[in-house]
């Protein structure tokens, strides 16, 4: 394994991690004023574990980030402030609803930075991973299918693999796995797959030979997540998966037979599956629907309607009666209490966190990191979007969770994964 | 190639994240509290039930709405039951909120003014949230009294001072408990009384000859000269082949003795030389197409439009009858503008609201509302009211010791015998009360309305007012 020391000169990027931890302090005094507020018993009760979860959470970030100043890591430092303010908020806002989700979070908050730390300590000379990509692909198809024979169903998704202690949602993780596959894969056949080997007319196609293993993993991956009813997993991996198409091989087409594709996919479910048609209605016009399918978009609706501009203050609020606020409706709980100021500000933290990913995936060198950063800079933008939009109405409501901010932990340690990813992209890129 | 697409991606992904913002923006902002009144929605009522809200009193502090608590869950009760529901309303999770407790909730749940940042304070604190008190303009002891005489038939009283506009009875039977609302609700929905409308101010009825005093002021306003002719009533008058017969042959009347005698032709007559243009511009100088907004809604009065009104549709208007409808409150106004030189002040019902700390938020000021007619007008029309009173049909308003102007009205109905009406003012010399008697299907108004508007009126002006 290339696990390393991060050898080479501390030129320019060095620089940045002093900055990274200013950025880090303002963050903890943010969280800090949110769990004071909990604590003086804003929800209610005073909470008395959450001013120390609070103080730990800001100060696992800043070792994180003295770690890498001290062993001279170059990676991006603006990607780990971003999150720690999102997580943050997440946390304050978990421990407001329920304190008992806010302990457990705070967990596997702790565990996703330790995997953050071992992500970019142990594959730093990340360009190793491009030679599992079968592997990728056979473990991705394991882990999807462990959940159809053996998994337990939670919020109308059979996606959960019951460990006892916790639940552990696979495809959170094979998400990372599809990107480092398709970046692999694309990488090597981007020649063919753009140019093209067999002429149709005007069409110029590659044989089934490259594109072969590419639709085959896509098509047995969607048909999973169907039998798993997990609609916004597979929302997510096929809109990451036609992105990464198109950046790799400029050809519009792709994503064109790509949406035609999955137009027909969503049509023919809508007529074959029960919950996709209860779905898509309830997002046409929920209200018909508000004692049963609609209620929990209504509940949400009615939340962030309520919040106004700047909302009606953290535990003044009343975001739980949104049935299960605290994973897939955080978002909705954020815009009652701290109002458009709040929700937005959100949105903006995940405009920089896609900005910076972008900036990243521009600087690499060659096209397997390009495609990995932007992939996983995709998938995060994606998945955060269709969330929100889920939540607000703007799309049907897919059960997916809001990136580092939602409570589960399979969700928060894949993010800090994907986060040690395009850290470690960043850190070659500046000149490792 | 592939860094421009990247470009793209990224110009993509932020592309949709704006639209998330602006759609945000939309559902907060623009969209405002449009969803808080949803009824599925419970932040209304789980941030009330944290509120104390305050009391209603009538003009003399009786308590007609307070707020009750038992441990920590409160109610709301009403001291005056049967005999105020549709004025002071009510509050219901189920069946969400009517009248004063609707109109004045924001006050009564310390939302306005030096309130909100209090209970905002109080709020953060931890501490009780209290809301302010109204006092109304309203009598309940003359109010129950009107709801007495009223007895359960279905009718309406209203009474108003001419001077200020301040309304001291706002009467609808049959009334309801809305302290048992919840309870009796099915109930209240099914009666064929239908106890739940509020018929003082939203009932729609034909006002019958009651509008004669209307027609007058407006034949008179269009030819003053009209004050001095006199008509013939051989007891029917033709119109486009239609007959429309009287009460009796009246022979040759001038315009006092025809208010005085109700005589249907000459009124007839008066709104067939009006014309229809003018008949409605009458209608709208009183008023009577508006909703003064007392502090409840009104029901604004209805009539045939003009261009479709034919000389039977016209002919009969003028005798308040046809398409049009009005409320008692409406008619109240119109004895209110005879008795104050044809000036109408603007009815209202609160009088005084105070914060939570006792504060005064908001005290009436009473100010004209429209000048219905001249002073000239409304003295001969007063005449033949006082004449009516002392010898023609509404004798039995007549009080002891007080000069009574009135008019009666007996307005004919596709629903059974007569709605019984009775408008007026006293004393007629210096008015100070004007009233409206309604009575749903109860015969004449000489016979069944004017005797409890001359009761109410005693009562009123022994009282002081």
């Amino acid at each position: 394994m290339t696990a390393g020391s991060y050898s080479g000169k501390k030129t320019g990027a060095v620089r940045c991690r002093p900055l990274e931890i200013k950025l880090l302090f303002l963050a903890g005094f943010y969280t800090l004023a949110g769990m004071l507020a909990l604590y003086l018993g804003a929800a209610g009760i005073p909470e008395r574990e959450a001013v120390p979860a609070g103080l730990a959470a800001i100060a696992a970030f800043l070792l994180v980030s003295l770690y890498w100043h001290f062993t001279g890591y170059r990676g991006d430092c603006f990607l780990l402030p971003v999150t720690a303010l999102l997580s943050s908020t997440g946390l304050v806002f978990l421990f407001r609803l329920d304190p008992a989700y806010g302990v457990r979070q705070f967990v596997w908050l702790l565990a996703g930075l330790g995997a953050l730390v071992l992500t970019t300590r142990f594959s730093v000379g990340f360009r190793f991973l491009s030679d599992y990509k079968y592997i990728y692909a056979l473990a991705g198809l394991v882990a999807l299918v462990l959940p159809v024979f053996f998994g337990h169903e939670q919020g109308g998704a059979k996606s959960w693999l019951d460990f006892g202690v916790f639940h552990f949602q696979p495809s959170e993780f094979v998400k990372i796995l599809v990107v480092l596959f398709l970046a692999s894969f694309l990488a090597e056949n981007r020649p063919v797959l753009t140019a093209g080997t067999k002429n149709l007319g005007w069409l110029s196609l590659p044989g089934p030979q490259e594109w072969g293993p590419l639709v085959a993993m896509w098509g047995v991956s969607l048909l999973l997540l169907i039998f798993q009813k997990d609609l916004g997993a597979a929302l997510i991996y096929f809109s990451t998966f036609l992105t990464m198409v198109y950046v790799a091989t400029s050809r519009i087409f792709y994503v064109l037979f790509g949406m035609v594709l999955f137009m027909a996919g969503a049509a023919a479910s809508f007529y074959f599956f029960e919950h996709v048609r209860a779905r898509v209605e309830t997002w046409l016009n929920p209200w018909p629907y508000i004692e049963t399918t609609g209620y929990q978009v209504i509940q949400s609706l009615f939340a962030i309607n309520s919040g106004g501009m700047i909302g009606t203050g953290l535990g003044e609020g009343y975001p739980e009666f949104i049935p299960i606020v605290h994973t897939d409706f955080i978002f909705s709980a954020i815009c009652e209490e701290t109002g458009l100021i709040g929700g937005v500000g959100v949105i903006i933290l995940f405009m920089i966190f896609v900005f910076r990913g972008i900036r990243i995936a521009l600087r690499t060198r060659d096209e397997f990191a390009a495609l990995v950063a932007s992939g996983l800079t995709a998938l995060m933008g994606l998945q955060a979007f269709i969330i929100i939009a889920g939540v607000t109405k703007l799309l049907p409501l897919t059960g997916v969770t809001l990136p580092y901010m939602s409570y589960g932990g399979s969700s928060l340690v894949a993010n800090f994964i994907l986060l040690g990813l395009l850290m470690n992209i960043s850190h070659e890129a500046d000149g490792g | 190639m592939m860094k421009q697409n990247i470009l793209k991606l990224g110009f993509l992904l932020l592309g949709l994240f704006v639209v998330l913002i602006i759609y945000l923006s939309y559902l907060q902002v623009v969209k405002g509290p449009a969803l808080a009144a949803n009824p599925y929605n419970r932040r209304l009522q789980e941030l009330e039930a944290r509120i104390r809200r305050g009391n209603i009193y009538d003009a003399g502090g009786v308590i007609l709405a307070r707020t009750e608590y038992n441990g920590n869950k409160s109610r709301r009760v009403y001291p005056g039951g049967e005999f105020t529901p549709h004025l002071i309303g009510y509050i219901s999770g189920k069946y969400g909120r009517a009248g004063l407790e609707s109109t004045y909730d924001r006050y009564l749940l310390g939302m306005e003014g030096a309130d909100q940042i209090r209970n905002f304070i109080n709020r953060l604190l931890g501490k009780e949230q209290k809301g302010g008190d109204l006092t109304l303009t309203i009598d309940f002891a003359l109010h129950r009294q009107a709801m007495e005489l009223l007895g359960g038939r279905r009718g309406a009283v209203v009474l108003v001072e001419t001077r200020t506009g301040a309304l001291r009875v706002l009467a609808s039977s049959p009334g309801y408990d809305p302290n048992r609302l919840e309870e009796i609700w099915p109930d209240l929905v099914q009666d064929k009384n239908s106890p739940l409308l509020d018929r003082a101010s939203q009932g729609a009825y034909p006002p019958g000859s009651t509008f004669k005093v209307v027609t007058a002021a407006g034949a008179l306003a269009a030819n003053p000269a009209f004050a001095s002719s006199t008509f013939n009533c051989p007891g029917y008058l033709m119109v486009g082949g239609y007959k429309l017969t009287d009460l009796a042959a009246h022979g040759e009347v001038d315009i006092k003795k025809a208010l005085a005698v109700s005589c249907n032709t000459a009124f007839a007559q008066l709104g067939l030389e009006m014309g229809a243009d003018g008949f409605y511009r009458t209608f709208k100088v009183f008023g009577l197409d508006q909703d003064p907004s007392p502090g409840i809604p009104v029901r604004p009065g209805t009539l045939a439009a003009p261009g479709k009104m034919t000389p039977a549709e016209l002919a009969s208007s003028a005798i308040g009858q046809g398409e049009m409808l009005v409320s008692p409150l409406h008619m109240a106004l119109v004895a209110a503008a005879i008795a104050n030189q044809g000036v109408v002040m603007r009815p209202y019902l609160v009088d005084l609201i105070k914060d939570s700390a006792g504060e005064t938020v908001y005290k009436a000021v009473y100010r004209s509302w429209l000048t219905a007619t001249t002073p000239d007008i409304s003295g001969i029309i007063k005449a033949g009211m006082i004449d009516a009173v002392r010898s023609g049909t509404a004798g039995a308003a007549a009080v002891s010791g007080m000069q009574v102007a009135g008019k009666t009205g007996s307005a004919q109905n596709p629903h059974g015998q007569t709605h019984a009406w009775f408008i007026g003012f006293a004393p007629a010399d210096r008015p100070r009360l004007a009233i409206a008697v309604v009575l749903e299907n109860a015969g004449s108004g000489g016979s069944v309305a004017a005797p409890i508007a001359g009761k109410l009126l005693a009562a009123a002006a022994a009282k002081g007012y």
